[in-house]
């Protein structure tokens, strides 16, 4: 189409365009920029590169598909330990931070009226070196103190040296969301300041204290695809998963129980479940005199005094403890941000006794491999650094891409500490609330531009590269740090004598293959880590023993602030999509619909719906919410998977600044919290207050995406419990007598029309709702293969979102306590497709090889086919949408941008089918299974999504076809679909 | 009548309608023209930004725009069915009412071609719909409900445009010879050269005849193909065979309650009591009690059936019409349309009232068609740039039935000359009273 073809040219001027401006030192004018020259570029053909995720500190490692230059995808990377080729939506959305039509473009300087000014890069480094020098001059280096976020590797190993070199204060790698109550209690249990590694996989049963390790904790790519492997029905068995906590979260929906707690009182529920163990006598692996010790620790905490607290029922805190006793393996997780309180290390540390008198230390928790996590500075040593800056001893503050204006509770002074810093310098990437606030900016180039690497745990060794010259005069932070240094001069440019970070980077890769393979020469060596994305050593597991100091523990319960006039504790917790708010400005971040409540473009407050009633307050009232340190504005939302008296709040929305897609929306709970931190951990305490509610009489109107939630006896989403499933089918899970097969499947009355003949392939799905836990990743994965527009709250709220593939919630049972299914919903490329006969002008028709196929250009917009459609799959284009530029860039040169008028659908990524058979045709040879992959597949951290050809019977998706858990949707309607859904399977109650 | 009706008084009558018109007709010509003009462009609005703007929301893709199109189909068969089967029926007080009848028809054909090119996304691409042949060899889905409907449509129009023409032939002659100049030529041309001779009429009433037949047909095929337009999806509310008599008795009696509308202020307008008299309002306001009750009927059957069946989906549908955010609309539809006609089985409101109920009528034929055709009406949303195609549709048919009032009989001469007892060619009196029937 013309639009494609512009686009095109349009890309190639601005390839070379950006090649031109790209960097201070004028590179060659090329047709197609690239920074590692390759032999054999071909227009038209994908190039891949290896590099790491910096979304969130999991580290994920990702390849990123460039095509004529510019990144148009990422994907996870196969080779990475830790997300092993998957990669969750925040990945996803990762193009959209290269590509932000909000990003600062070249640095800026605040002037005398106090505007930002653009500046050279000369300019600026030359202002900072001066300050830099000048300090040191006077004999004050230490007054320079630089902030970075959770950077490892070279990069830290730089910014340490660099502070070393400027004889200012150690640098603080922040990262807010770090887990540092489970550092000090692992500090305190063991002796080991460190954060370990799980392993789920192999669980019997996994019980989580508030931990959400599917959304935001830890490293979610990784634990769900080990979660998705727990709960798969093996030869009879399955790992079942209770969550214990005051809300009903994502992750909390895909428990086989949730035991409604208290808020802040994980830990007496651990305790009451150590007292359990250690009194029937099932500690088994504990030495008779810790044992000893231990029961006198947690005297106090029977069931009974636990449920009194807790609110907990001592049969089921029995029935659990004896469970996770029993298993083998078993896991208790805890340190999730949600239930971090005043007392979270305490309450960690009777999650690690839980754990250690299960027995379950060194086998599902190892202590070999640690996480960088644990390397993070704490709130309370950045504390420390604003009270400095407060009583004016920091002449120079680099806030090297940190925004503490928004990641801390305003309560900590962080703003009116910040005037009292001359110079404050931002290397944000885009205009945040601290760059706002800076005297100069030097904005960094994305991770997708630069060099680097990431060792998100021992011995993963991820190699970063740039899959893109940079679009915008902006320079990695490594290359500053090393410019500004040689501006200095005299001994800080001896200590740092690189000339790039890239050189720096070698360096250290250098000593990295000394160590790791010492034979191998090191440009083969690197070259191999380029392409592979980094290198991974085993790390034995370390032998973990009690610490004396965990018998000095004691347990208290937290304190929250506020009166009685406060009736509500108030959670906050990390939202799936944008994190902590790093991720507000990625316009799929705000569209994708909440896994929990369907929001988008929002932050709301969720109410329990008895709470919500006795005050009066419907959906979509604004309401006040005050406590001791501040107050906010938000819309209810009513939740019955919140506690009477609990009231939570998603961290992520509220910014002021970060552009246009975060700007002004929701608001931020961090203004409620209190500033002080945990004692022993110097964590900020999210869990720490307690707030009122006050209705303002104002409504907001609420984009929420979904329809209803039950299924009201549809059969969409299915299930079966494990005993059924084993006694029909047996463990080996033979086929049953008129299962599904590829076509029709039950019916009595034979179809009218001959079926479709598909004489070389038949592409089917099969997805797993066992497996399916409501990330979303396969949506924003859609978004970024599909050229899907984003339409914007207004749109959203009249039911127009684009995405071909939805994720649909169902619960069954009461409201209180809901078995929760999730199921991926896309078109089911129906063999007897009602939309197909519809069409009047033939714009969707049934392609020799499965696919319902929709013809863009040839559609009329009668939309008839979406009427008859029972999935309700087809999505309209109602206007012409845009891609703010260079959001453009981002686009998919293989698949069409619709006009408006048109409808769309899944096509099950025709495009990478029609790839994979090209390839495999100028190969000489067939596809093989698993060859083709559509978007959705790729990204699935959990694997729930199969692909592969029907026709061939040893493919995986033709295996799982004939799956005795298999089942279509709406099967009854005879529409045949493609895909056959595997119901998710109930264990049954714990103890059976 | 005071003195006894002759060929002459009929022509001058019924003539007087083509002359100079007055005030209150440029008054409404002109809001009707402004009305147009708002519409259409409000209609260029939508087509540059997108059919966004018309307030539709997934997953009810059909709204305003096709029930509007259903509606003004409907509406034309009434006059179908007044010209043509009444014709065949020979039915005595047929001849005064059938013309504008037949107008209605054309001009609501007219209106509801509009409709189907409006909704579409791509509506410069409406030609696809049409069987051309294609250098691709791309023919058009026959296998989809829309495409029926575009051939249903079509032949309706050109069935009805020919019929409507051809019964005008005579009359327009007898216009032509009372014209002069500029006038006098047009009205030759739609002549044909009609000179009344026995051969001509010979011919001509066999045409007729012809003509009446197909039409026929057609009133009850063309809206049955309408109807499947949603009898043929899947969708719950939609999927049931009660949709082509449904359809069909409720065209014709919401065409009833337009004709009526129509009728009433047009025999005040140009003092045509004589001719379109209560008696002939009331078999229109009968005919309208026996539609109404078969509507009635249909509305029991299809609403009965979803709850008999025990499909949750069908029983959903149904509930959310009668007591969801629609069910205003629900019930308006049943109160005008089955329960508002009965008013008519009163001698009196069949003599006086019928203008108000007819616009009953036909108002609750529009909020049926809204209510009834949407199986999600929580999902619905009537945004305002909906409500000018509404407003526009009507305008638009308003200004072809103004132009019609001024340019064409409104009451065909030569009918109710045929009613009119056979003059002597001395011109003393009849040859005969007693019902219309030429001697041979």
């Amino acid at each position: 189409m013309n639009v494609t073809r512009r686009d095109f040219l349009k890309v190639l001027g601005t390839g070379a365009a950006a090649s031109v401006t790209g960097c201070s030192a004028p590179l060659p004018d090329k047709l197609i920029p690239l920074v590692i020259p390759a032999e054999e570029v071909i227009p038209g053909e994908a190039t891949w590169y290896a590099t790491v995720c910096r979304e969130c500190p999991a580290g994920c490692g990702m390849l990123v598909r460039t095509r004529e230059g510019r990144a148009v995808k990422v994907e996870g990377n196969p080779d990475h330990p830790v997300n092993q080729g998957r990669l969750c939506a925040r990945g996803q959305a990762a193009v959209q931070g290269l590509y932000n039509p909000d990003r600062i473009r070249q640095p800026l300087r605040r002037s005398g009226t106090g505007t930002l000014e653009p500046v050279s890069w000369e300019e600026a480094e030359q202002l900072l070196a001066g300050h830099v020098a000048r300090l040191q001059a006077e004999g004050r280096p230490g007054r320079v103190a630089v902030v970075a976020p959770l950077v490892t590797g070279s990069l830290a190993q730089l910014i340490e040296t660099w502070s070393q070199a400027v004889g200012g204060r150690p640098p603080l790698f922040v990262e807010p969301l770090a887990a540092h109550a489970l550092r000090a209690a692992n500090r305190l249990s063991f002796g080991l300041d460190a954060i370990p590694s799980y392993q789920i996989e192999t669980l019997e049963l996994l019980v989580s204290f508030s931990t959400d390790f599917l959304e935001t904790w830890l490293s979610p790519v990784e634990l769900a695809r080990q979660f998705a492997a727990m709960r798969a029905p093996r030869a009879g068995r399955m790992g079942r998963f209770v969550y214990l906590g005051p809300r009903l979260s994502m992750t909390a929906t895909n428990a086989d129980e949730w035991l409604p707690l208290r808020p802040g009182t994980e830990g007496l529920a651990a305790l009451g479940m150590v007292h359990l163990i250690l009194s029937e006598g099932l500690g088994a692996g504990v030495p008779a005199e810790e044992a000893g010790r231990l029961r006198q620790l947690v005297a106090a905490y029977t069931p009974e005094a636990v449920e009194r607290r807790t609110g907990l029922p001592a049969r089921d805190l029995t029935r659990l403890a004896r469970s996770l006793a029993q298993a083998r393996p078993g896991l208790a997780l805890g340190g999730g941000t949600v239930g971090t309180t005043r007392s979270a290390t305490t309450t960690q540390v009777a999650v690690n006794l839980l754990n250690y008198v299960a027995g379950h230390v060194g086998r599902a928790i190892q202590f070999g491999p640690t996480s960088a996590l644990g390397r993070a500075a704490t709130y309370q040593e950045l504390l420390g650094l604003v009270q400095a800056m407060a009583r004016g001893e920091i002449d120079l503050l680099l806030l090297a891409g940190v925004n503490p204006l928004f990641s801390l509770p305003p309560a900590a002074g962080f703003q009116q500490a910040l005037a009292k810093v001359p110079f404050v310098i931002s290397t944000a990437s885009f205009p945040d609330e601290t760059a706002a606030h800076a005297h100069l900016v030097l904005p960094e180039s994305t991770p997708l531009e630069s060099w680097g690497d990431h060792t998100p745990w021992d011995g993963v060794h991820g190699l970063m590269q740039p899959a893109t010259t940079p679009l915008y005069q902006t320079k990695p932070l490594g290359d500053v740090l090393l410019s500004v240094a040689r501006r200095v001069g005299g001994a800080m440019a001896a200590r740092l004598p690189w000339a790039t970070f890239y050189d720096a980077l070698r360096d250290r890769w250098r000593e990295l293959q000394r160590r790791l393979a010492p034979a191998t020469p090191f440009e083969t060596f690197w070259a191999e880590a380029l392409r592979r994305g980094g290198v991974w050593e085993a790390i034995p597991p370390k032998r973990v023993r009690l610490s004396p100091a965990v018998f000095r523990t004691t347990f208290v319960e937290p304190a929250l602030s506020g009166s009685q006039d406060d009736p509500f504790v108030l959670l906050v917790y990390p939202s799936i999509f944008r994190y902590d708010g790093r991720g507000a400005n990625r316009p799929w971040l705000q569209e994708l619909p909440d896994p929990v409540t369907g929001m988008t473009w929002e932050s709301w407050v969720e109410v329990n719906p008895q709470d919500a009633r006795r005050l009066g307050i419907t959906q979509g009232d604004l309401v006040a919410l005050r406590s001791p340190h501040g107050q906010v504005e938000l819309p209810a939302y009513l939740y019955a998977g919140v506690q009477p008296g609990v009231v939570a709040v998603p961290l992520g929305q509220g910014h002021t600044r970060y552009g246009r897609y975060a700007q002004g929306r929701g608001a931020n709970p961090l203004a409620l919290l209190p500033a002080e931190p945990e004692a022993p951990s110097g964590a900020l305490p999210w869990l720490a207050t307690r707030v009122r509610l006050t209705r303002t009489g104002r409504r907001q109107p609420l984009a929420i995406v979904g329809g209803s939630e039950r299924q009201e006896g549809r059969g969409i989403a299915q299930s079966i419990s494990l005993a059924d499933l084993l006694r029909d089918h047996g463990a080996g899970g033979a086929a049953r007598p008129g299962a599904a097969k590829d076509g029709a499947d039950g019916h009595k009355a034979p179809p009218l029309y001959p079926p479709h003949p598909h004489p070389v392939h038949r592409w089917g799905m099969a997805i797993d709702l066992n497996a399916c836990n409501g990330c979303g990743a396969c949506v924003a994965a859609c978004y970024a293969e599909n050229n899907i527009p984003v339409v914007g709250k207004e749109q959203v709220a009249k039911g127009r979102v684009m995405s071909w593939i939805r994720i649909e919630r169902f619960i069954e049972g009461p409201a209180e306590r809901p078995e929760t299914r999730f199921l991926p919903m896309l078109c089911q490329h129906c063999d007897n497709a009602p939309c197909e006969p519809v069409c009047p002008v033939y714009a969707t028709y049934h392609n020799p090889e499965g696919l319902n196929a929709q013809v863009y250009n040839r559609c009329v917009g009668t939309r008839y086919c979406s009427n008859n459609c029972p999935y309700k799959v087809r999505r309209f284009n109602w206007f012409t949408h845009k891609w703010p530029e260079p959001l453009h860039l981002q686009l998919n040169p293989d698949v069409t941008v619709r006009e408006m008028g048109v409808m769309e659908k899944c096509t099950f990524c025709v495009q990478r089918i029609k790839g994979g058979q090209a390839r495999a045709k100028a190969e000489g040879r067939k596809l093989r299974d698993g060859e083709i992959v559509p978007a959705c597949a790729q990204s699935c951290p959990a694997q729930a999504i199969v692909f592969g050809d029907l026709k061939d019977p040893q493919s995986e998706v033709a295996r799982l076809a004939r799956d005795p858990r298999g089942y279509r949707v709406l099967e009854e309607l005879n529409t045949l679909p493609a895909i056959t859904y595997l119901r998710k399977v109930q264990p049954g109650p714990l103890g059976s | 009548m005071e003195a006894p009706l002759t060929y002459a008084r009929v022509d001058r009558d019924l003539l007087t309608t083509l002359r100079a018109p007055g005030r209150l007709y440029y008054a409404l010509l002109a809001v009707d023209l402004a009305v147009l003009g708002w519409a259409i462009y409000a209609w260029r609005y939508q087509l540059t930004t997108g059919l966004g703007v018309a307030g539709i929301t997934h997953p009810v893709m059909w709204a305003v725009y096709i029930t509007n199109f259903v509606f003004w189909v409907g509406i034309a068969h009434s006059g179908t069915l007044i010209s043509a089967i009444l014709y065949l029926f020979r039915v005595r007080w047929r001849p005064p009412v059938y013309r504008s009848a037949e107008a209605v028809t054309v001009f609501a054909l007219m209106t509801a071609g509009l409709f189907p090119i409006i909704h579409l996304g791509r509506p410069w691409y409406f030609y696809w719909l049409l069987p051309y042949p294609q250098m691709g060899g791309l023919w058009i889905n026959f296998r989809s409900p829309l495409i029926w409907d575009v051939f249903a449509v079509l032949t309706y129009m050109t069935v009805s445009v020919i019929f409507f023409f051809t019964g005008l032939v005579p009359d327009v002659a007898v216009a032509r010879d009372q014209a002069t100049g500029w006038r006098r030529r047009i009205y030759g041309l739609l002549a044909q050269g009609w000179q009344g001779t026995d051969r001509q009429w010979r011919h001509y009433t066999s045409a007729y005849l012809l003509f009446a037949g197909l039409a026929t047909a057609l009133v009850v095929s063309v809206h049955s193909v309408v109807s499947w337009d949603f009898a043929m999806a899947i969708l719950p509310g939609w999927h049931s065979t009660i949709f082509a008599p449904y359809f069909v008795a409720g065209a014709i009696h919401s065409g009833l309650a337009m004709v009526l509308a129509l009728l009433i202020p047009l025999r005040r307008a140009f003092r045509l009591e004589a001719y379109l008299t209560p008696d002939h309002l009331e078999r229109l306001a009968q005919l309208t009690i026996v539609t109404g009750l078969i509507v009635g009927y249909a509305y029991m059957v299809e609403y009965g059936m979803a709850w008999y069946t025990g499909d949750p989906a069908e029983q959903a549908s149904f509930l959310w019409r009668a007591t969801g955010h629609y069910a205003w609309a629900f019930w308006l539809m049943v109160g005008c349309n089955v329960l508002a006609p009965l008013g008519f089985c009163a001698r009196q409101v069949r003599r006086s009232m019928p203008w108000l109920l007819g616009i009953l009528a036909n108002h609750g034929r529009e909020a049926a068609r809204t209510a009834a055709r949407h199986p999600d009406p929580q999902r619905l949303a009537v945004r305002t740039p909906e409500s000018p195609a509404v407003s526009a549709a009507d305008a638009w048919f308003f200004l072809w039935f103004l132009l019609f009032a001024k340019t064409l009989p409104v009451v065909s001469l030569w009918e109710v000359k045929e009613l009119l007892p056979v003059p002597r060619r001395d011109g003393r009196g009849p040859v005969q009273e007693g019902p219309a029937g030429r001697q041979p």
